[in-house]
């Protein structure tokens, strides 16, 4: 046996729990929410990352769905919901394949009957409008996770990719945490500033996840997690999921993207259009300009170094298909996870190791967020807290 | 299913073969109701006997918007500042109640998708802190299972048009979220001049997930287009009779004739503003809404909490049981209050249910937009 072979019956057994997928968004964009014009039932790999026989080759047996929005937006609220909408009609197209999940037992059933758990994750703080009533509202349709930031600073927390504002999260930023506590939302760290990270993580009183972060001391890049934060990971239960996105693991990428968005902006796109025209403009410029290819064992590499820094508990997977341009060669789209466990197993991952990290530190880390939850809700009423009361 | 609205089946045979809904579906007939009071006892007596076995189904109230001004409020044990609260409407007799969503501030264009979140939150909140009391319901069966455990059954709803954001994925989330009522009145695709054609896809929608639309305070010509392309009955959450008292929201005699053949339910508004100043000018608006619409399209509206005001003997909710011994006084069969409290708006809320269950067999989810459809 190969160790891909190894790599795809570990994956049976064990499945990989995806922390990001942007397929919602990649969707909205290409086809204005026309599921039938992109249908994942069959081979999409034309416009595509994601599509389920690539899901099901790929051994994911549960799908964080992210249901991100610009934050320049004029009513980020409503595209939420439509992005909600769009998930939920994706579950209904193929209720033979993704089976609606909410709680850690929902993945569990999903993977003993063979279906792939479909999770919500909304990715960017902008979203709920400054209310923890829209908050409770998404929780309502399902969102299991909140990304307190995207590129762009909140009023009340900082992003990894802005100038500082309001130095970490503000007073109604820890109460955002804290509403997410009593509700079982999980608190996503992805996009965040280290200083937002470190607020969090003093505020939060449930496992938070990094849905898709790599490692700060492999590839310095703000999207990445810092070692200090890292090494919180055990006290707090949390999990950091590793992403692929080659502009953040890889020092060259870093460098070679800086001047590719460059380019964009030149051309008068938004430095992230992934539509045809906006590839059409970065395909020209990566054929004048090779761009340094990241592969599987670029990822590898941060996935060693997060679990010496984090511990083998607290490490997850979450690829951003569909939200990104570009992946690492060999891990070109949602079938090329077992490229990924294979080449771990040649690192002497042993197989307990990577169970954890494909399946079992995510489910762990949603099912405690629930416990939590429920002895808060029993304790604390919702917050009605605003922007306006906290923070003045 | 569509069966039942095949002319060849029989609504007994219907009944007979497969049963499909439950049996206070069937529109009880006059000669099938059994009398619950004394013809004897005094008109107040019977319409309490009355309310006890058919409470009042409540079509407005504002309260969500007035607690929100609120810094601190018990509606459990009685709350002064508002004009519902669970003691006086237990004492109305009251059974169910629709808790408008409308923004204080007006239909409102961006913002007012995140506002109404706000509002739901919060009036889900308030059910929630009052378990004792109310309880959240979003069918005719939940409401019915709520009054069998003693509770005020809870409706989310009118939200106004602007809720949508222009938006059929905010209206299905919405009403994922509970959402079971929207007033197709104030933006652009329902305005004075009708529905636009984004506005008729919404009512198909809203008729595919099962909101009921609420044409009170909606144009003439959008209230014409709806009462005909509706597959589900609709609602005047808050229309009196214009013949009595020339309101905008109050109807012509000729709609309500129109909405008597659509079979669908104009609950009469207990303001002083819209119906009159005393008891027996809300009963004459129902006397003549039930002579033209007919007994299945009539009901009440108490609209409390709105900042209205309300007619002599009618200032809080607990008043319902004058207003139902006035209508006694006047002859009023107990079958006719009976299907006026709370068989009107039952047939309603099943009947939305039935045209979305219908309506999902044959349509999926609407991914229309508004430039594709109005440009």
């Amino acid at each position: 046996m190969t160790s891909l072979d190894d790599a795809r019956a570990l994956l049976a057994e064990f499945p990989v729990v995806d922390g990001h997928n942007d397929l919602p968004w990649a969707l909205r964009e290409q086809v204005r929410y026309d599921l039938a014009a992109r249908d994942i039932a069959g081979d999409q790999s034309a416009h595509l990352h994601t599509d389920i026989p690539r899901l099901r080759a790929g051994g994911v047996g549960a799908q964080f769905w992210s249901v991100y929005v610009r934050a320049d937006q004029p009513d980020p609220v409503p595209a939420t919901l439509e992005q909600i909408d769009c998930v939920r009609r994706l579950l209904e197209r193929h209720p033979r394949d993704l089976a609606p999940a909410l709680t850690a037992a929902d993945m569990e059933a999903a993977r003993a009957e063979g279906r792939i758990a479909s999770l919500m994750g909304a990715e960017g703080g902008h979203s709920i409008g400054d209310s923890l009533g829209v908050l409770r509202g998404l929780y309502d349709l399902g969102v299991r996770y909140l990304t307190l930031t995207h590129n762009h600073n909140v009023a009340w927390a900082d992003s990894a990719t802005d100038e500082p504002g309001v130095g970490g999260l503000s007073a109604f930023g820890r109460e955002v945490v804290r509403e997410m506590n009593r509700l079982g939302m999980l608190v996503d760290l992805s996009h965040v500033a280290a200083t937002t990270m470190r607020d969090a993580l003093d505020a939060t009183s449930a496992p938070v996840i990094f849905s898709h972060s790599s490692a700060r001391a492999v590839c310095d890049h703000p999207r990445n997690i810092p070692d200090d934060v890292l090494e919180r990971l055990p006290a707090n239960g949390g999990v950091a999921m590793v992403t692929f996105v080659p502009k953040f693991v890889l020092q060259a990428a870093v460098d070679w993207t800086a001047a590719a968005d460059e380019n964009m902006r030149a051309h008068g796109f938004h430095h992230l259009d992934t539509t045809a025209e906006g590839m059409k403009v970065h395909r020209a410029f990566e054929e004048t300009h090779p761009r340094p290819v990241a592969t599987v064992s670029t990822v590898a590499d941060h996935l060693d170094h997060m679990r010496e820094v984090a511990g083998i508990d607290h490490l997850g997977i979450g690829g951003d298909y569909d939200g990104t341009a570009f992946t690492p060669d060999g891990l070109g789209d949602v079938s090329a996870y077992p490229n990924l466990i294979a080449e771990l197993l040649d690192r002497g991952w042993s197989r307990p190791d990577l169970a954890k990290l494909t399946w079992q530190n995510a489910v762990r880390v949603l099912g405690a967020a629930e416990d939590v939850s429920r002895d808060l809700r029993a304790s604390r009423a919702p917050s009605h807290a605003t922007l306006a009361s906290l923070d003045g | 299913m569509a069966d039942l609205q095949d002319d060849l089946h029989s609504a007994a045979e219907v009944g007979r073969v497969d049963d499909p809904l439950p049996e206070e579906a069937v529109v009880v007939g006059p000669e099938d109701y059994e009398p619950v009071s004394d013809p004897d006892d005094t008109p107040l007596t019977r319409a309490r006997a009355v309310l006890a076995a058919h409470p009042v189904a409540d079509g407005y109230s504002g309260l969500p918007a007035a607690l929100r001004r609120l810094p601190w409020y018990d509606l459990d044990l009685g709350e002064s500042a508002v004009d519902a609260d669970v003691p006086r409407l237990r004492k109305g007799q009251v059974g169910a109640v629709f808790w408008s969503l409308h923004l204080p501030g007006g239909p409102g264009g961006d913002g007012a998708v995140g506002a109404t979140l706000e509002q739901l939150d919060l009036a889900k909140a308030v059910v929630a802190a009052h378990e004792q009391g109310l309880r959240p319901a979003r069918t005719a069966g939940e409401v019915a299972d709520a009054r069998n455990c003693g509770r005020v059954a809870v409706l989310f709803g009118p939200a106004g048009a602007a809720a949508l954001g222009d938006s059929l994925s905010v209206l299905r989330s919405l009403h994922t979220l509970g959402l079971r009522v929207l007033t197709l009145a104030g933006t652009s695709w329902a305005g004075a001049a009708g529905l636009t054609r984004f506005g008729e896809e919404v009512v198909r929608e809203m008729n595919r997930v099962g909101i009921v639309p609420d044409l009170s305070h909606a144009s003439t010509p959008t209230i014409r287009r709806v009462l005909t392309l509706s597959k589900a009955p609709v609602l005047f959450t808050r229309s009196a009779a214009r013949a009595l008292r020339p309101h905008p929201a109050n109807l012509p005699d000729d709609l309500l004739a129109e909405v008597g053949r659509a079979k669908g339910l104009c609950l009469v508004p207990l303001t002083a503003e819209q119906a009159g100043p005393g008891v027996r000018d809300v009963a004459d608006h129902l006397d003549h809404v039930r002579s033209l619409a007919g007994p299945e399209c009539v009901g009440l509206s108490g609209t409390y909490d709105t900042g209205s005001a309300h007619p002599q003997e009618l200032h809080d909710t607990s008043c319902y049981p004058r207003l139902i011994a006035e209508l006694l006084r006047r002859g009023w069969e107990e079958s006719d209050v009976a299907l006026l409290t709370w068989g009107n708006v039952q047939r309603v809320l099943r009947g939305a249910d039935f045209a979305a269950h219908t309506a999902q067999q044959r349509r999926p989810p609407s991914t229309a937009t508004i430039t594709a459809l109005d440009g």
